[in-house]
């Protein structure tokens, strides 16, 4: 009897903690890539949104962990934080590559890929066998690297309400985006309005401030809203993102960054002229170059 | 920025660099180089936005030599080309295949007077 009401006690304890998350939503972790990819897969809204989807695919949000699809910067770059920082490091409880865990990914996988922190451990050794096993963009690791991403439900869902005390945790059963109504999709049947959506903090969750201060070990990549905030907005700057990666550039949901956007964004004048300086005996034939750049972008440029 | 003649001889090399410098951990005077070991700015002279920021180059044209125990300054070309690029390269070298690219690209041509005193 005693026994039993023990285990009872233990059964109250472990069954909301491991079933049930925060808000009550059953949690269910991926134990491979496929099955988080599944979580997050976009291919659905394919289907009913076929520009919009051609447009994404070209993005880097397409390929989040691994970079520009020639040379999978961003996928190397998280092999050199593993090599470099989490091995070196003598608190990381990493040795090995194969001790990386889900914790260990998050410091890039906080913005290169939030539901990697729905996953469990397995996943983060998935991961990081093929970031090892990467050596050309066409290889099968790259291929799986590539099946995660910052799809659809990321923005307009996972991390479509930035405040939640204010807005509530976003509905798992509704995409988020400029209007309320019905949603023709039988995961996500209610279509909702994000207040967010339009706004440069939308982007902000990710494409960042400066050191990560909510991690454990602080990482710092992109500084493009901290720049937008304290930059750009009190030299008296107006527009946000969506307005200039998206609508301005007319690239819609293929967001760029600098290779497409920079030759935009900043205006360059040359100004130059030839003369001959003289002294008593001495003649010196001298140019003066004068070069103006107007940085246009609504942050610094570059940011990092 | 380059100064190079009309055969192609560059005899004038100048580069500025635009980037914040993140510090290592936010300690010290180190540059951080990885994300993961990039915490805050030790120094930036990326290009802040809606300003405009100023270069101004001097390009001495000439080759410098002591003639009868006088300074000469004998004028290296009276025609040459002023070439001012804006490049992006977020790492690595200028050369490395799909990592660099050019942004911006203005061409001058210059004169330089022949004769008189």
């Amino acid at each position: 009897m005693r026994f039993l009401k023990l285990l009872f006690v233990v059964l109250l304890v472990l069954v909301p903690l491991s079933v049930f998350g925060a808000q009550g939503d059953v949690m269910k972790k991926a134990k491979t890539i496929d099955e988080l990819a599944k979580m997050y897969d976009s291919g659905s809204c394919k289907d009913c949104h076929a520009e919009i989807y051609t447009e994404w695919s070209k993005s880097l949000h397409a390929r989040s962990i691994f970079g520009p699809a020639e040379v999978g910067r961003t996928a190397a770059t998280i092999k050199t934080t593993i090599e470099n920082g989490l091995k070196d490091w003598p608190s990381s409880g990493v040795k090995d590559p194969k001790d990386v865990g889900i914790k260990h990914l998050m410091i890039c996988a906080k913005c290169h890929l939030p539901q990697l922190i729905e996953a469990e451990d397995s996943v983060a050794q998935e991961i990081v066998k093929n970031l090892y096993a990467f050596k050309e963009p066409e290889d099968q690791a790259a291929q799986n690297l590539q099946k995660l991403n910052i799809g659809c439900t990321v923005c307009h869902q996972r991390n479509a309400i930035v405040h939640k005390w204010k807005f509530g945790n976003p509905d798992k059963g509704a995409v988020y985006g400029s209007k309320d109504g019905e949603h023709a999709s039988p995961d996500f049947p209610k279509m909702k309005k994000s207040p967010y959506m339009k706004e440069a903090i939308l982007c902000g969750q990710c494409h960042g401030q400066g050191p990560n201060f909510d991690l454990d070990e602080p990482t710092q990549c992109a500084t493009l809203y901290g720049s937008y905030n304290f930059a750009y907005r009190p030299e008296g700057g107006t527009e946000n993102c969506q307005e200039c990666h998206m609508k301005k550039s007319k690239l819609g949901h293929n967001m760029q960054s600098y290779r497409a956007m920079g030759p935009m964004a900043v205006d360059m004048k040359v100004e130059a002229m030839a003369y001959q300086w003289r002294d008593v005996v001495t003649t010196t034939p001298a140019a003066s170059v004068q070069v103006d750049l107007f940085n246009k972008a609504g942050h610094a440029i570059p940011d990092g | 920025m380059t100064a190079k003649t009309k055969d192609g001889k560059v005899f004038f090399k100048d580069q500025r660099i635009y980037m914040p410098i993140p510090l290592q951990f936010g300690i010290g005077d180190k540059m951080g180089r990885g994300p993961y070991e990039k915490s805050g700015i030790l120094r930036d002279t990326s290009l802040p936005p809606l300003r405009t920021v100023t270069e101004k180059f001097y390009i001495p044209v000439y080759n410098e030599s002591m003639k009868e125990g006088k300074l000469a300054r004998d004028i290296i070309a009276n025609d040459f080309t002023v070439e001012v690029e804006l490049w992006y390269l977020p790492y690595g070298k200028k050369e490395d295949e799909g990592n660099s690219q050019l942004w911006q690209k203005v061409t001058k041509n210059l004169s330089i007077e022949k004769g008189g005193k």
